[in-house]
């Protein structure tokens, strides 16, 4: 049989991570190509699985909040508050108006920092320097603000069931709201750049694309989701004070990979307008409520809005200070099945840069 | 006029399971999650699917050593779930589109959220 006879050879496989430079955090794919196109992607994660949801019936109910906002490192105010805020379901606790308005203003904050931390990630891994610093510069700022009201960089140990444990004076806030005004500057300089520039368009466009039907069947949430033209936002359940602002649930249709980078653009701009509510109807009064003695036995759902999408929590008490079982869903999880089509039918060079658009959080996924 | 929020909870048999997961994808419901949640005897799975801010639950309880047919063919993102909750619970998924073949977490231990104790087990012996 002459060379030209023989049958072509199937796929090749290239092994992506779980160590590679645009990801931060362990995440593997076998790419199977044709040529330079991805055919298909085989997906692994578990290098770094913790367990934490196991810890759940061996330490006090109170104080498992500190362990549930170890999930992540950027989003560890809201996965504290949505496990306090399905721990006070099942106690039956009302917080107090300005704990609720406190917890509005954190999530949005770290909504802001997610967004630019991933603007700076993102602009590196296609080579855009400049942008990456520019993007982590003026999340500088927003961590300074997380500090001066929280009292650290990464907000740990200010959600609390029955509450927030910080109160920062509306001082406080109205100074640090001229800090984030600034920043809003900022990043509508940044988004002309994303928005405008052609290098960044000629990267991104048309790059990694999921229609409507496909980022829906496959369960993707958040600016996966919201960028393929779906309108979901849990933040519409109107917990927290979300109920009683406006704002706009920020939707794109092209599905790729630009279009991922403008919900998220789009998505700060309305932070910025919340957190400018929040500050200006703060309320007054006090921030907790204090709980004692045992929990009843009992199940909770939560659902959350984070910056990557929307988190499900859900806790079973049994009756006593330990809960029987706490489980989150956390979104780069569910986003992974989208993340896996985005890449079919990619060029290899454009694969690293798909991957970064989900936004992916292995220390969440791997909690 | 502002939707409002839903959540609603069915217990179904396991042999109801994909029929009535494949009446929500017809009516355009969209997978959220899987939830293992294990007992000394059981372990119970929580199915839950979203519609605007409507949340459905479907829960069914699994004997130890029972079998439970996959929703992959249904919903393809299942896969994920279904690998995590029979790596960590032990529970036997028949037919997951895309199979880990247990390897979902290699490092951690086998069945480790399982709490099925030794004599609600078959044959195969305890969790762990």
């Amino acid at each position: 049989m002459s060379d030209h006879e023989k049958p072509a050879p199937g796929p090749t496989v290239i092994p992506f991570g779980p160590q590679h430079p645009v990801l931060p955090e362990p995440l593997h794919f076998d790419l199977l190509l044709e040529d330079e196109k991805v055919v298909g992607a085989i997906p692994q994660i578990g290098y770094i699985h913790r367990g934490l949801e196991l810890l759940v019936d061996k330490r006090d109910y109170l104080d498992y909040v500190h362990v549930a906002e170890r999930i992540c490192g950027i989003c560890s105010f809201m996965h504290g508050m949505g496990y306090c805020e399905a721990v006070e379901t099942v106690l039956g606790t009302q917080i107090p108006d300005r704990g609720r308005w406190l917890r509005t203003f954190w999530c949005e904050l770290e909504r802001v920092h997610s967004h630019l931390l991933w603007l700076g990630l993102a602009a590196d891994a296609f080579g855009f320097e400049n942008l990456f610093h520019a993007s982590w510069r003026a999340r500088e700022t927003i961590v300074d603000v997380a500090e001066e009201t929280a009292g650290g960089r990464v907000i740990f140990g200010s959600a609390i069931v029955g509450g927030v444990s910080r109160d920062p004076d509306d001082e406080t806030l109205k100074r640090c709201m001229k800090a984030v005004h600034a920043v809003r500057a900022e990043t509508l300089r940044l988004a002309e750049v994303w928005i405008g520039e052609p290098t960044v368009r000629h990267r991104l466009s048309g790059v990694g694309k999921i229609t409507k039907d496909q980022a829906y069947s496959l369960g993707a949430v958040g600016p996966m989701l919201r960028a393929s033209g779906v309108d979901y936002d849990a933040r519409r359940r109107g917990y927290e004070a979300y109920g009683e602002i406006e704002f706009t649930t920020v939707v794109e249709t092209a599905g790729d990979c630009m279009a991922r980078a403008v919900v998220r653009l789009r998505e700060i701009e309305q932070s910025f307008k919340i957190m400018d509510e929040v500050v200006a109807k703060m309320p007054a009064g006090p921030v907790s409520v204090p709980i004692k003695g045992m929990p009843p036995a009992g199940d909770a759902w939560n659902r959350v809005e984070q910056p990557r999408g929307e988190v499900v929590y859900f806790v079973r008490s049994n009756g006593t200070r330990q809960l029987e079982r706490f489980r989150v869903r956390t979104p780069t999880f569910a986003n992974i099945p989208a993340m896996v089509e985005a890449i079919k039918g990619a060029s290899l060079a454009d694969v690293p840069t798909i991957i970064l658009t989900i936004d992916p959080c292995i220390s969440c996924t791997e909690r | 006029m502002t939707e409002r929020e839903t959540q609603t909870l069915e217990e179904i048999e396991v042999s109801n399971l994909v029929p009535t997961v494949d009446a929500l994808r017809v009516a355009g419901w969209r997978l959220v999650q899987v939830l293992g949640i294990s007992a000394a005897d059981h372990t119970e799975l929580n199915y839950s699917f979203g519609l605007g801010l409507q949340h459905k639950i479907l829960r069914l309880k699994v004997a130890a050593g029972a079998e439970v047919p996959s929703i992959t063919d249904v919903f393809l993102a299942a896969y994920l779930y279904e690998n995590e909750i029979r790596d960590l619970f032990g529970v036997k998924i028949e037919r997951i589109a895309v199979d880990w073949l247990g390897k979902v977490y290699e490092p951690v231990q086998g069945k480790a959220f399982s709490k099925i104790t030794v004599a609600a087990t078959s044959s195969e012996g305890g969790p762990r």
